[in-house]
């Protein structure tokens, strides 16, 4: 054990308005395993990215056995020795399992034709060697491979030639506990040849079972580095919490009797029986993981996805909710987590963008006055303060920060008795944020419900007078306010909370 | 909240010029530059073409072309393509002769034509929307189809002759001739009619700005409540009855219910003035205005090219090299927008 494998010097990176990373320092020494764990946005994926060469970082360096990698693209990254196996590889479809594994660096004979025999070859070593032998074949095609399959393929990709440090990304989150136990062994044969393994996953368990150090991240700063051995589960969580709201905001009670929202046993693909309610004046909020449902939650109950049984009440009156609009004529509003894709038209103007949805009710048989446009939105583009020079202005060419508040406008402008936030702040800016929360009590005060799905935990427990958390299709009883603290949130979230 | 009465924009306080820019749109003035100084470089080679003449020329040719392009305008800014206009004014322009002469109402032959319009554009909306084939695929496919239906519905697979001087008038009949004064054409009139009524729908009802909507971002058109299938079978069954009506001006100027001839390269011809016009292949922008300067922009060069006795193998390639140079400009502004966009995250501004 010489020199480490892998060096991170003082890493830090950027993106507007949030620093994902910054002043990370460590070191990954041959056959050793470390994980990292943190919260969502902690910065976990951001580092993977910055080894694997997706992104380009802002300051400091990383060395791979020696040498420096910095401003790496993938292609030299991979080439320097650092592989990155993805939660969800890429698999081509109509390839075989042997391609899939070679692909972008068949070997070749001369005049350029792939050497089918010697690939082959490789790859049924390879099977051998890390025993997946048997449990895929090398002329599988990508389509027809189970998860574990693709795992298997997207291993091999990283354990091809020329590697030294691999990183595995959530690789439990497809597997089952039998597949785990194999991936387990792989990992010790892996430490045992002597590479440097990154290990990232929520599950706690199994950080402390495999790994030999633990970085702790928080809001992209390393907040501890810990030797697994001589550390437990609950001190890892309390070194990932504890993150106060920039601008510490205090909200009114403002919870009426009245329920606006109520589900009762909905099932869908991604839900098992789940019951809550929203009254109105109420801020819920909703915890979990990034993948635990809440988004798809979210767009069940407007109407995007379909629900496959239970019941929607909407003021005490079931409604059948079958598209968005049927979600917008019951006074339901959604503001996505994605604006940019699902929220806004990027090539059309503020106007149009924020009147979207109440061209209907602005019209007289069908006649839509760009007049009535404007009055019907005006007022909400000022009380946001959305900074445009001009209300005909594409949206795309406004910040972040604007772009949120042209979606907020929008629901504001319909009204909605229920209004779903999806990730209310991400990607906004300090000052856009406060604006954004100040508006949330706002709307509380008036009465308006209002479903916030949020992965900032100090955004959560300052906004919410009701936290609900979200873990494997099932959602827990919901936390009160005064009740809520970051650990007991996590706990359940990560599926390490004692029943 | 704070609702003020006066939250009327600034926009009834422009001057007048804005008020002129604004309606003619100032990205339609590299447009209109473009057709003058066209014009001054053919009427400095042929004295001929200013005479009303080949001016009212000119506005004649226009009106098919015109037609179909006002249905394209509103298909390609809803983020969809129909290369099949053409072939169905083929079937149009063989029922509306078929109806003409066995019935001689030329009304009827007219309506008919509508009607056929809109069904095949229905069809397209289905295969589209239900079948899930991309637009460039689906009309593609019935552009062959169509065009096989119209030869089917044909007798003999020939042109069928329509006598009726009534339904003449609709091809080349003219308004207002009085002494030298040569008229306007009715099928002009018919074109000015159809896309000032387009351009008030695009511009000032629901359906309308939905099309930019969806044509924008489709899935945050949905999430904002906009029905996408209905959308698609109106668009596209509005492109085929105007497509349709192209097709009985088509069967009024030849005499003949024509399966092919008239209405071979129509698409091409409309799909370019479109792109020309100032859409985005992406979906999301374009006007009738700008369509309508395109069209007007062809028919001239058209003409000139005419009038100078460019051959036709020329023309063509000049039309194809007008559709990437229309598709090229409109991808350099978008790559130009995504840069000022890139520039103001990267500087996190307002």
């Amino acid at each position: 054990m010489s020199s480490p494998i892998l060096e991170i010097r003082d890493v830090g990176k950027s993106f507007p308005g949030v620093k994902a990373l910054s002043g990370l320092s460590m070191t990954v020494a041959r056959g050793e395993i470390v994980a990292f764990v943190g919260e969502n946005g902690a910065g976990k994926s951001t580092l993977l990215k910055i080894l694997s060469g997706d992104y380009e970082l802002d300051e400091g360096s990383v060395l791979l056995d020696g040498a420096e990698v910095s401003h790496a693209s993938p292609l030299e990254a991979r080439h320097a020795g650092f592989r990155l196996v993805r939660q969800e590889p890429e698999i081509v479809p109509d390839i075989s399992v042997a391609e899939n594994i070679f692909i972008g660096e068949y070997p070749r004979r001369s005049g350029g034709r792939v050497n089918f025999p010697l690939m082959r070859q490789t790859v049924t070593d390879m099977l051998k060697r890390y025993g997946f032998y048997g449990l895929v074949s090398i002329d599988q095609l990508g389509r027809t491979l189970s998860p574990a399959q693709m795992h298997i393929v997207e291993i091999l990709r990283a354990l091809k030639d020329g590697v030294k440090v691999v990183a595995f990304d959530e690789p439990t989150s497809s597997l089952t506990m039998d597949e785990t136990e194999r991936l387990y062994e792989l990992i010790r044969q892996l430490k045992l040849d002597g590479l440097g393994v990154i290990y990232v996953s929520h599950r706690l368990h199994e950080v402390m079972e495999i790994s030999d150090r633990v970085v702790v991240l928080k809001d992209g700063v390393p907040t501890g580095d810990l030797v697994t051995n001589e550390t437990d589960e609950q001190r890892i969580i309390s070194l990932m919490v504890g993150r106060e709201l920039e601008h510490g905001f205090k909200r009114a009670e403002t919870t009426r009797d009245e329920v606006v929202l109520e589900v009762e046993n909905l099932r869908s693909r991604w839900h098992n029986d789940i019951s809550f309610q929203i009254r109105a004046g109420e801020i819920v909020g909703f915890a979990g993981l990034v993948g635990a449902g809440r988004t798809e939650l979210a767009k069940v109950l407007f109407g995007e996805f379909e629900k496959q049984s239970g019941t929607v009440k909407i003021g005490g009156e079931e409604t059948q909710i079958r598209s968005p609009s049927d979600a917008i004529a019951a006074n339901i509003g959604f503001a996505p987590e994605n604006r940019k894709a699902e929220g806004l038209i990027l090539v059309r103007s503020v106007i149009e963008n924020a009147s979207m949805a109440v061209y209907s009710k602005l019209a007289k048989w069908g006649i839509l006055r760009n007049r009535e446009m404007i009055s019907a939105v005006a007022p909400f583009v000022r009380q946001l303060e959305i900074k445009t020079p001009s209300m005909t202005l594409e949206v795309g060419k406004l910040s972040g920060g604007n772009q949120q508040k042209v979606v907020l406008a929008r629901w504001l402008a319909a009204n909605p008795k229920l209004l779903i936030l999806d990730e209310p702040t991400r990607a906004v800016d300090v000052g856009a944020k406060a604006e954004i929360y100040r508006l949330m009590d706002e709307l509380a005060q008036q009465g308006m419900a209002i479903m916030m799905i949020s992965s900032e935990m100090p955004e959560l427990l300052a906004m919410s007078d009701r936290i609900i958390v979200m873990h494997d299709r099932v959602i827990s009883d919901p936390i009160e306010k005064k009740d809520a603290t970051e650990e007991a949130i996590v706990n359940i979230a990560l599926g390490t909370a004692v029943a | 909240m704070t609702t003020t009465a006066n939250d009327q924009h600034s926009a009834n306080t422009e001057s007048i010029g804005k008020r002129m820019m604004h309606a003619i749109g100032a990205e339609n003035l590299s447009l209109i530059i473009a057709l003058v100084l066209m014009v001054a470089l053919i009427a400095t080679q042929t004295e001929f073409f200013f005479s009303a003449r080949n001016l009212f020329n000119i506005a004649q040719n226009m009106a098919v072309v015109g037609l179909i392009a006002v249905g394209m305008t509103l298909v390609i800014v809803s983020a969809g393509l129909d290369i099949s206009v053409g072939s169905i004014a083929g079937c149009a322009s063989v029922v509306c002769a078929l109806v003409v002469v066995s019935t001689g109402s030329v009304l009827g032959g007219i309506a008919m034509s509508l009607c056929v319009g809109l069904v095949l554009g229905a069809v397209n909306a289905t295969i589209i929307s239900i079948l899930r084939v991309n637009p460039v695929v689906a009309t593609l496919a019935t552009f062959s189809a169509f065009r096989g239906v119209a030869f089917l519905i044909a007798p003999g697979g020939r042109p069928i002759g329509v006598l009726d001087p009534t339904f003449a008038q609709l091809g080349s009949g003219r308004l207002f001739r009085v002494g030298e004064f040569p008229g306007i054409p009715i099928a002009f009139v018919i074109l000015v009619v159809v896309a000032i009524a387009a351009h008030l729908v695009m511009r000032s009802t629901v359906f309308g700005r939905s099309i930019y909507s969806m044509g924008g971002n489709p899935v945050a058109a949905r999430l904002a409540g906009i029905n996408l299938t209905r959308m698609r079978f109106y668009i596209y069954a509005i492109s085929g009855a105007l497509s349709g009506l192209a097709g009985a001006i088509v069967t009024a100027r030849t005499s003949s219910g024509q399966p092919a001839s008239g209405t071979q390269g129509l698409e091409l011809e409309a799909i370019t003035a479109v792109f020309l016009g100032g859409a985005l292949l992406a979906g999301g922008k374009g006007t009738i205005v700008g369509s309508m300067l395109a069209v007007l922009l062809l028919a001239t060069l058209s003409n000139g090219m005419n009038l100078l006795g460019i051959p036709t193998f020329y023309q063509l390639v000049a039309k194809g090299l007008l559709l990437v140079l229309a598709v090229a400009i409109g991808q350099w502004r978008m790559a130009r927008s995504e840069r000022v966009q890139a520039r103001l995250t990267a500087t996190g501004g307002q």
